[in-house]
């Protein structure tokens, strides 16, 4: 393989893990943009999610897509009652008691799916089974692509132009933007701003739902410290887009996976962590408000 | 010097030394975060490094106790202001992860570094954080805090945290003094590194995960942002929670999540948060004492506001 | 000022009070005084207490959840069996979450508080070494089911492991690796944030060099990662001809199902025991197939004792076991034998009975100790993945 074929290759590696950050980063900046919480739990919903399509797809033996959709409904049901539970009460306190909350609601969930299905990593089901075989399509200079990849790349890509159409298009995205502008002056609209942060929380929540599923059909293991990792690249994703953003969390995850792969491309796996951090420390201090970030200024 | 330790059980003693680090470690991340009001998710890095710059005293000079110390609060506030010092100029949330990203960068650094071991990480430290060390060290930081707290550079500190901008306007130079805080705050974290190093005898790099930070924050926040004795007291709390929970080793982590939550929800400015505990103390002597209390007594408390 | 000095008086104060109600909420645990407990050893002997040591809900609960399941296997079967010089075993458990801190506290309560004769744990090298010498300390026998890192067994005469060491397995594979198998070009993966893996990559690499084999290219993964499709690229891109791998099951089987992925049907994965799971082929399913790593036994050739335990493993849990069941069910055994051959239950007396033990037939292989303690499992076995299971590719004597 010569240069550009291996570099090709690994820039769909990177756009497929990049995917995945962005799908969970999506969540993460909603619900920041619209209460100004890092949401600490969302990356244990993503793990939830995985474990529901799982549960849905062996025990229940339901087909692919449905277990898809299930996962879906079932985090944004957790999140809305999660968000109504820990987060809602605390909505006028300082905003580090939400998120100390939200770090107690992520140690619930994760020692919770430890105690019900234990700490090994358990498999889902090997794709041919469940959808279809894996095929390897030539691009240029010999670099291949395989079906796996475009599925991840293909549905996730899907579902953020849905999300984008939401936000852009209708009338709950609309409530959606007026409340992370001013949420008081959202309220005196005649806006009910309780109802649309329990949509933000859905939304949000539904598309980690959907990445935990279509991780564990990529890579065929979940595990109940899964979500842990992710969490944390996807929260740095959406910071280096600019949080509150969603062009910014989407192009921060891939900008992320992408940098973490030619990492790995250019022979420095043992310091992917460190480089893909160091990168993001330096594009803060030169754009302090990440690539898609609007500047913001204090009010006096 | 050995006056506290042996007197209590082994176990207690082994947890209490625990807690003692915790405090330290807890006090100078509520420098940062309480005080000055920067959250800073990257607390464990700083520990890290000054656990394994004072453990390279004592192992490889051989250097007694107090240096091992003195060095380990020393690396850490030197990387405090190289780290503070540029990006204390991002805000909010921003500065978060950015000093979470530079947790992951010293954890996957130390990995990569054969002279600290990598993933091995460096054993046979000597063991000196004995309870008497670590509660004379406990003692000398509370009063460093208390220091500060009551000195002009305390009262700039809370004019930032509560609005940095009209610090400014008061001619307060916002920007040195989070720097000096977060280095201060840093030594210290140092310093509660070195007890750790000198009390585990083992540093592995997957000690000082992000985890790690976060345990810290939730002790400061837990315990009241900004108040010393509410840091103390969440530091207490945290640390002993999972040994007190140990009779159900199965839900135990799932009651110490459950706790932060319900905690969170019926004290959210903290256990001792906007609570005064001097005035609480007077007031319970007070009602103690009752007229037991002379004119002389109260005209000095008085005179002590 | 004077403010200032009286909340420092006041926060001494409450830091000496609550540091004191913590000592006086922990003392209830103790055991009841000694007079008591010497009235009930006279009618029936009390129970004899065995620690465990582990991680059940951090990063490494997977082995320390399977320690503890081998363990519980063994007290069932030493208590049904009548016992130990007539008093049956007692498992405490405790659980660290992968924090050394707590990990330190846990064993002061099991030598200082619960009064354990002997502590199982922890599975991995470096909280074992934080742990010994308090341990060893107190008097206690400690055997880590599962710590093969250098600088454990040197801490104490009452430190012992119960593993097959990296420099007996390690060597013989690359041995064999190279000049039997005639692969020359090898790629070199390591778990970088794992001190076992970093350890036994160093000893195969050496093995490989020794051989007259080449390291075309070292790739690092952290454990806990699930995309390895960098790293398998720039393997595939390296012209090696075979995958040598030193961390454990989990990742090796996702690795191997990328090298499938990306196109590489031919070559196989060489391992250390950290592949002996079943773990490994239900994630790795049919590209772990031919994969080759060594253990302390084989399920091919079981002798009684081990064929024994699969069945009533399988029986009782409902899936098969791996290493680290093995070996946890192996020291609790160990412990046992060292007892009735000092015929004294008192670790001063019976850690030298246990150093002494030679040729135990253990589930997790032939067991010695050497004059240094330290354990030598004798054969040595090449296995490989055959249709999901290990079957016996070569059987090596070692030297004791």
């Amino acid at each position: 393989m010569d240069f550009t074929s291996n570099f090709i290759v690994q820039l769909i590696n990177g756009i497929a893990l990049g995917s995945t950050y962005a799908l969970i980063a999506l969540g993460y900046t909603m619900v920041y943009g619209i209460i100004m919480l890092i949401n600490f739990a969302h990356g244990e919903i993503y793990m939830v999610g995985a474990f529901v399509g799982l549960a849905l797809v062996t025990v229940f033996k339901v087909h692919i897509i449905i277990a898809f959709l299930g996962a879906m409904l079932f985090c944004m049901l957790m999140a809305v009652s999660i968000e109504i539970i820990a987060y809602r009460p605390l909505r006028r306190s300082k905003r580090l008691a939400a998120l100390i909350s939200a770090i107690g609601i992520s140690i619930i969930l994760s020692n919770l799916v430890n105690l019900l299905v234990g700490p090994k990593p358990q498999t889902f089901p090997p794709i041919e089974e469940i959808l279809f075989e894996i095929k390897s399509y030539d691009l240029i200079a010999g670099a291949q692509i395989n079906t796996l990849q475009i599925l991840l790349i293909v549905v996730s890509a899907i579902l953020m132009i849905g999300l984008q159409y939401i936000v852009k298009r209708t009338k709950v995205g609309k409530a959606m933007r007026a409340t992370s502008q001013d949420y008081d002056t959202a309220a005196l609209m005649g806006i009910n701003v309780n109802r649309i942060i329990s949509y933000t929380f859905a939304i949000g929540s539904a598309l980690a739902g959907a990445g935990g599923v279509l991780v564990g059909i990529y890579f065929g293991v979940v595990k109940y410290n899964m979500g842990m990792l992710p969490g944390m690249k996807a929260f740095t994703a959406a910071v280096l887009g600019g949080i509150g953003s969603i062009p910014g969390a989407m192009f921060g995850g891939i900008i992320l996976g992408v940098i973490e792969m030619m990492t790995v491309a250019i022979g420095l796996s043992s310091y992917r962590d460190a480089i893909a951090f160091g990168i993001l420390i330096l594009v803060l201090l030169i754009k302090p408000t990440g690539l898609f970030g609007k500047q913001i200024f204090k009010k006096v | 010097m050995t006056l506290l330790n042996g007197l209590l059980p082994p176990y207690i003693e082994s947890i209490a030394i625990t807690v003692g680090i915790y405090i330290i470690m807890a006090l100078g991340l509520n420098l940062i975060t309480g005080v000055t009001g920067q959250l800073s998710l990257g607390h464990a890095a700083y520990m890290s490094i000054g656990a394994y710059a004072s453990a390279i005293v004592s192992l490889q000079l051989g250097m007694p106790f107090i240096f091992a110390l003195l060095a380990g609060g020393i690396a850490a506030g030197i990387f405090g202001l190289i780290i503070g010092y540029p990006t204390l100029r991002l805000t909010g949330d921003y500065l978060a992860i950015a000093t979470l990203g530079f947790g992951e960068i010293v954890k996957s650094l130390l990995f990569n570094m054969p002279i600290v071991g990598g993933a091995m990480g460096l054993a046979g430290i000597p063991y000196k954080s004995t309870l008497t060390v670590t509660f004379i060290l406990v003692v000398i930081v509370i009063w460093m805090m208390l220091r500060v707290e009551r000195s002009r550079f305390g009262r700039a500190l809370l004019a930032i945290r509560e609005d940095d901008i009209a610090a400014e306007c008061y001619g307060i130079n916002t920007s040195l003094y989070k720097v000096k805080m977060f280095v201060l705050g840093t030594f210290i974290a140092g310093i509660g590194g070195a007890l750790w190093a000198h009390k585990i005898m083992v540093l592995q790099p997957r000690d000082f995960g992000f985890m790690k930070s976060i345990e810290i924050l939730n002790m400061v926040v837990l315990g009241g942002l900004g108040s010393i004795p509410g840091t103390v007291l969440g530091a207490i709390v945290l640390t002993s929670i999972p040994e007190v929970l140990r009779f159900s080793s199965d839900y135990r982590m799932l009651l110490y999540g459950a706790l932060l939550v319900i905690m969170m929800r019926f004290r959210p400015n903290g256990l001792l948060g906007g609570v005064d505990v001097t005035k609480l103390v007077k007031k319970s002597i007070k009602s103690i004492t009752g007229s037991n209390f002379t004119n002389k007594e109260k005209k000095k408390v008085k005179g002590g506001d | 000022m004077i403010k200032s000095k009286k909340i420092f008086w006041v926060l001494s104060i409450l830091l000496i009070l609550s540091l004191t109600l913590v000592g006086c909420g922990g003392a209830k645990d103790e055991p009841a005084p000694k007079e008591e407990a010497k009235k009930e050893e006279a009618k029936a002997p009390a129970a004899l207490k065995i620690g465990f040591l582990g991680d059940l809900t951090g990063d490494t609960a997977m082995y320390g959840q399977n320690t503890l399941d081998g363990m519980k296997m063994a007290v069932e079967d030493i208590n049904g069996a009548g016992g130990v010089l007539g008093s049956n075993f007692e498992i405490v458990e405790a659980d660290h979450r992968y924090d050394k801190a707590e990990a330190a506290n846990i064993v002061q309560k099991f030598v200082n508080s619960d009064k354990v004769i002997a502590v199982i744990g922890d599975p991995t090298t470096g909280i074992t070494k934080a742990t010994a010498p308090i341990i060893n300390q107190g008097n206690v026998v400690q055997i880590s089911a599962g710590a093969t890192g250098p600088g454990v067994v040197e801490i104490g005469p009452y430190i012992f492991r119960n593993t097959l060491l990296d420099s007996v397995g390690g060597p013989t594979t690359m041995d064999y690796l190279v000049n039997e198998l005639g692969w020359k070009k090898v790629a070199l993966i390591t778990a970088v944030n794992n001190d076992f893996s970093v350890g036994l990559s160093a000893i195969f690499k050496e093995g490989i060099l020794k051989n007259g084999g080449e390291v075309v290219i070292e790739e690092s993964v952290q454990d806990g990662d699930t995309d390895f499709s960098g790293q398998v690229t720039n393997v595939k891109k390296s012209g090696a001809e075979v995958i040598v791998f030193s961390g454990y099951y989990t990742e090796g089987g996702l690795i191997m199902k990328e090298v499938r992925k990306q196109g590489m049907s031919d070559i196989i994965m060489v391992g250390g025991d950290g592949l002996q799971a079943p773990t490994f082929w239900e994630l790795g399913g049919s590209a772990v197939e031919g994969s080759v790593s060594y253990a302390g036994f084989s399920p091919e050739q079981p002798t009684p004792e081990v064929e024994k335990f699969i069945e009533r493993f399988k029986a009782k849990y409902g899936k098969a076991p791996d290493l680290f069941h093995a070996q946890g069910y192996d020291a609790v055994m160990l412990v046992a034998e060292a007892i009735k051959n000092a015929n004294s239950a008192d670790p001063k007396v019976f850690k030298d009975a246990l150093a002494k033990i030679q040729d135990y037939p253990g589930v997790s292989g032939n067991t010695s100790f050497d004059a240094n303690r330290e354990p030598i499992k004798s054969p040595v076995y090449l296995l490989q993945v055959k249709d999901s299971n290990w079957t016996l590719l070569k059987k090596v004597p070692v030297k004791k």
